[in-house]
């Protein structure tokens, strides 16, 4: 594989994913953080009877195949880090929708991440 | 401090469990390459054992995941478990005869440093949060 560019399946691919690791990640959260749920197996059970947990699930069950055939494009250890990019999606997701604090020490870490996997896609 | 330990097994399983996925999922993308949107891809991935690997990884992942996010707050606990990507870049140098390229370790360092930017932002935000807990049992 060349490095230090990425074609345009990987690219398509990796936004796919990250796309769908967000959509999955928000329902997981919005499944888990339901206050009626109870606890144990009735926790369980509360959260198999609603939409959510199995919105999740499905994001999850197509990320699974797109996550595979990226990283059969790229070297693993550009792809997982190249992957990290999630952190900020969900981070920014988590405060539109759950409203969620976007501290300045956060906004660093977003910075930080972005900038990372910005020096693995364009230099790898 | 009980809850400490919680997040620390929690998370320790997390990563293995991450890890295992991620190499997995590269041996067996490589298995089924060339990568086509169709059926014979899947079988290629399917049809050889690495994939199971991958989802034992993920289903492990997934329940530990599940239970962590009932307590914490859903960005700084994705943050914490993606600090996998270390544990993957090193075994990916021994199994995959990856190089540490420089742009590869530049970026592991920033974004290693931004997950311990947001860890830190976390633990700032729990203090005042662990006088709440008992109010709301």
């Amino acid at each position: 594989m060349p490095t230090g560019g990425i074609s345009p399946l990987v690219a398509i691919l990796w936004l796919l994913n990250v796309v769908l690791d967000t959509g999955g990640q928000l329902a997981f959260k919005a499944a888990a953080g339901d206050k009626d749920a109870g606890d144990g197996l009735a926790r369980w059970k509360h959260m198999a009877a609603r939409p959510w947990l199995w919105i999740g699930i499905g994001c999850y069950v197509v990320e699974f195949l797109v996550w595979i055939a990226f990283l059969s494009l790229v070297p693993l250890s550009e792809g997982v880090l190249l992957g990290s990019i999630n952190i900020v999606a969900i981070m920014v997701a988590g405060r539109f929708l759950f409203g969620e604090k976007l501290t300045r020490l956060r906004v660093a870490g977003i910075m930080l991440v972005t900038l990372g996997v910005t020096i693995v896609g364009v230099a790898g | 401090m009980k809850r400490g330990w919680f997040y620390l097994i929690g998370f320790t399983l997390l990563m293995g469990f991450d890890t295992l996925a991620q190499i997995s999922f590269k041996y067996a993308g490589t298995h089924a390459l060339p990568v086509t949107a169709d059926v014979a891809w899947l079988l290629r991935v399917f049809g050889a054992p690495w994939i199971y690997g991958a989802i034992v990884g993920y289903v492990g992942a997934f329940f530990t995941w599940m239970s962590l996010l009932k307590h914490a707050p859903i960005g700084p606990a994705f943050a914490a478990s993606h600090l996998e990507v270390v544990s993957v870049m090193l075994l990916s140098v021994w199994l995959f005869d990856e190089h540490l390229t420089l742009p590869r370790v530049l970026g592991a360092i920033a974004i290693v440093a931004g997950i311990v930017c947001l860890g830190l932002a976390e633990s700032r935000e729990h203090v005042p949060d662990a006088d709440e807990s008992p109010a709301r049992a």
